[in-house]
């Protein structure tokens, strides 16, 4: 099964349920699904930002996994962090999101 | 003494940075489109931008658009909103793209190119002015 991640609200997304479960298993190759894309909102964009070091480890497994990660824009430009992201990961809106998984479309987006 | 607040929220200049410009851009895409309109201009994403002009005396009076609703294209739309009125209609004319990236820092580079829309779509409006 192919899933898509949205992070959508934030509290411990990114430092709990990504950095404590959803990495590790990425990283251990045993998450049990092939994750295809991670699309982040506001301050969960932080992550992506360069020498965020959970950041860095999502975006070594991403690279090696072939998983899109993607900021959203507007909350990338509200933060003055739209190009300050690591190397390849871009920002974008809904229409960005779709066309760049439009080649290897989850089977479930899971928001979390 | 205390410092002058410079925040958008009390200073009397508004803060230029895309989400600001994006912001007051999006109150700007409801207003009612000017007098004069140019040819929308569109890219092959989908992106689609017409500016509308008041002009009086050769000189640009306000400027409005309608676009998608691409928060980097809306932010460098608004700049040019912001920034034309007062211009006399040749000099806006010579508006050039890399300046408005220039003006506005923090956007990818592979946004860069709803700036070259935008300005399309600026100069679209200007060449429409009755002579």
């Amino acid at each position: 099964m192919k899933v898509a991640y949205i992070f959508a609200t934030q509290r411990h997304n990114v430092s709990y349920v990504l950095a404590k479960m959803i990495l590790p298993q990425l990283e251990e190759k045993r998450h049990g699904a092939s994750v295809v894309g991670m699309f982040f909102f506001e301050d969960n964009n932080y992550v992506l930002v360069k020498d965020n070091p959970i950041g860095a480890r999502l975006h070594k497994v991403a690279k090696e996994q072939g998983i899109l990660l993607m900021g959203c824009d507007q909350c990338c430009y509200e933060r003055e962090i739209a190009d300050k992201l690591f190397a390849g990961v871009p920002i974008g809106c809904f229409p960005d999101l779709y066309k760049a998984l439009s080649g290897n479309p989850p089977d479930q987006v899971i928001t979390l | 003494m205390t410092a002058t607040c410079r925040e958008s929220c009390c200073s009397a200049t508004p803060r230029v940075s895309v989400s600001d410009l994006f912001e007051r851009g999006f109150r700007r895409l409801r207003d009612a489109p000017l007098s004069i309109e140019g040819e929308v201009h569109r890219d092959p994403a989908g992106n689609f931008v017409r500016f509308s002009l008041d002009v009086a005396d050769g000189r640009i009076k306000s400027v409005g658009f309608r676009s998608s609703s691409c928060a980097t294209l809306i932010a460098y739309c608004e700049l040019i909103a912001e920034s034309v009125p007062g211009s006399r209609c040749d000099i806006a004319g010579v508006l050039t793209s890399k300046e408005i990236i220039e003006t506005l820092p923090g956007v990818p580079p592979y946004k860069h190119d709803r700036a070259v829309l935008a300005v399309a779509a600026l100069r679209a409006a200007l060449n429409v002015i009755p002579t």
